[in-house]
């Protein structure tokens, strides 16, 4: 069951990215890549280079060779997708809160950067998992990238949580998927990078990634498509306060 | 081996904690219902007694130093307290203002977004306060302690200091305990 090119592989490799392909002409149809445009052209494009990828693989005239090098394109064009998205998702968390935006914008730059050292040094430091530079290569790559996308990830969690703030239902959900994804691939990648797998257990490795990218996909079909149950409540009544002072106090103190 | 070890548990830790608030976040239940009553009141007198500059001199002229530092690391604990209280009391009112967000009325919207805005000041200007207050806490003496916080009260003695009345028509709601 868990071999490559059985049923469960073709299915795991296809489903999802047909999945997207769906999902993003819902959103096309319900004219949420208006609210969510890098969303709508990640969901778009890393469909297409999944399945561009997958046909490489089961294409016999592509030699191994031109597979890394379509599996390398697809790199090159996803991972900047992703930090655009991971860009969205922080503006529509923080963009309209002009209290927080710039110190998050501070915050996360600094942080990007950290992950971006830590990422090369990590990067430096990994013996090479394969004779193959191309492959080895890609491996790091994708070590690097998800490194840095769940770093990223981690610290718009975090930040928000520090502040109480919750996002949106579809911004929480396509966070939500994207960190799982991040996170479970990283390990994946960091021990197919690092750990001197033989060839035969990388499979395994391969199944973990598709079979959480799924569950992922998934995530965001319900969080996205499927309208939030809203409980009968009485209107919120909003509270008096005089925060503007309280901020103005607490600024003069800070600035001292 | 090793690094791959590393990475492999920090993508866990960054799993857990990520999985860990989407839970929290399904758990959550209605924002209106009982928020209110999470808010903390601040005694005004005692935090003005507190931040009051001729108070400070006064111990700093009357005490030998070293009785002066350690009354004023109690001070600035206090201080810190009053601080942390604020940063609470900012959190409630980020989840009252969200709850508030989704009305339909406009103006609602408006000044629930407004609301939020100035919650989330609150807690950032809390939290580099309280980090003024820890680092005046080592050096009690070095200048960065109360006194030069105070001067800034003093200089805003006219205006109100803490975050004062918030009130819930229904039941009110009071930060401070005078006003």
């Amino acid at each position: 069951m868990l071999q490559a090119h059985s049923f469960l592989w073709h299915y795991l490799w296809v489903a999802p990215n047909v999945l997207l392909l769906v999902l993003s002409f819902l959103m096309w149809k319900r004219r949420l890549y208006r609210r969510l445009p890098v969303f709508f052209a990640f969901a778009l494009l890393s469909a297409c280079c999944h399945l561009a990828i997958y046909a490489a693989d089961i294409s016999p005239w592509v030699s191994g060779e031109n597979f890394w090098r379509v599996d390398w394109a697809g790199l090159l064009i996803e991972g900047p997708l992703k930090f655009s998205l991971i860009g969205e998702v922080f503006a529509q968390i923080f963009g309209t809160y002009t209290s927080v935006v710039r110190l998050g914008r501070f915050l996360i730059r600094a942080v990007g950067i950290l992950l971006v050292l830590t990422a090369a040094v990590a990067a430096a430091y990994a013996p090479k998992d394969s004779l193959i530079g191309i492959i080895s290569g890609a491996h790091l790559l994708d070590q690097t990238i998800f490194l840095i996308e769940s770093g990223l990830l981690l610290f718009i969690f975090l930040f928000a949580a520090y502040f109480s703030l919750k996002p949106s239902r579809p911004v929480f959900g396509i966070a939500l998927g994207l960190a799982i994804s991040a996170c479970v691939h990283l390990a994946t990648w960091a021990i197919a990078a690092n750990g001197g797998l033989p060839a035969s257990k990388r499979v395994v490795l391969d199944f973990i990634n598709m079979a959480t990218y799924h569950v992922c996909v998934l995530i965001w079909f319900y969080y996205l498509l499927v309208p939030q149950k809203v409980p009968a409540q009485a209107a919120v009544l909003l509270p008096e306060n005089n925060l503007d002072v309280w901020n103005r106090e607490l600024e003069k103190l800070v600035q001292r | 081996m090793t690094l791959a070890i590393i990475l492999v548990v920090a993508a866990a830790v960054a799993l857990a904690f990520i999985l860990g608030v989407a839970v929290s976040r399904s758990l959550q239940i209605s924002p209106s219902s009982g928020l209110s009553a999470q808010i903390q009141p601040i005694d005004v007198e005692a935090f003005r007694n507190l931040v009051d500059p001729a108070e400070d001199d006064y111990l700093r002229r009357r005490l030998p130093p070293a009785k002066f530092r350690m009354v004023q690391r109690q001070r600035l604990r206090a201080l810190a307290a009053y601080v942390q209280a604020a940063g609470r009391n900012a959190t409630v009112l980020v989840r009252m203002g969200q709850g508030a967000l989704t009305e339909s009325d406009v103006h609602t919207t408006d000044a629930a977004r407004q609301l939020v805005d100035n919650a989330l000041l609150l807690r950032r200007n809390a939290t580099f306060a309280l980090l003024r207050i820890y680092v005046a806490l080592a050096w009690p003496n070095s200048g960065l302690a109360v006194a030069t916080i105070l001067r800034d009260y003093e200089r805003l003695s006219g205006s109100a200091m803490l975050l004062g009345r918030l009130r819930n028509p229904a039941a009110p709601v009071r930060l401070a305990s005078t006003l």
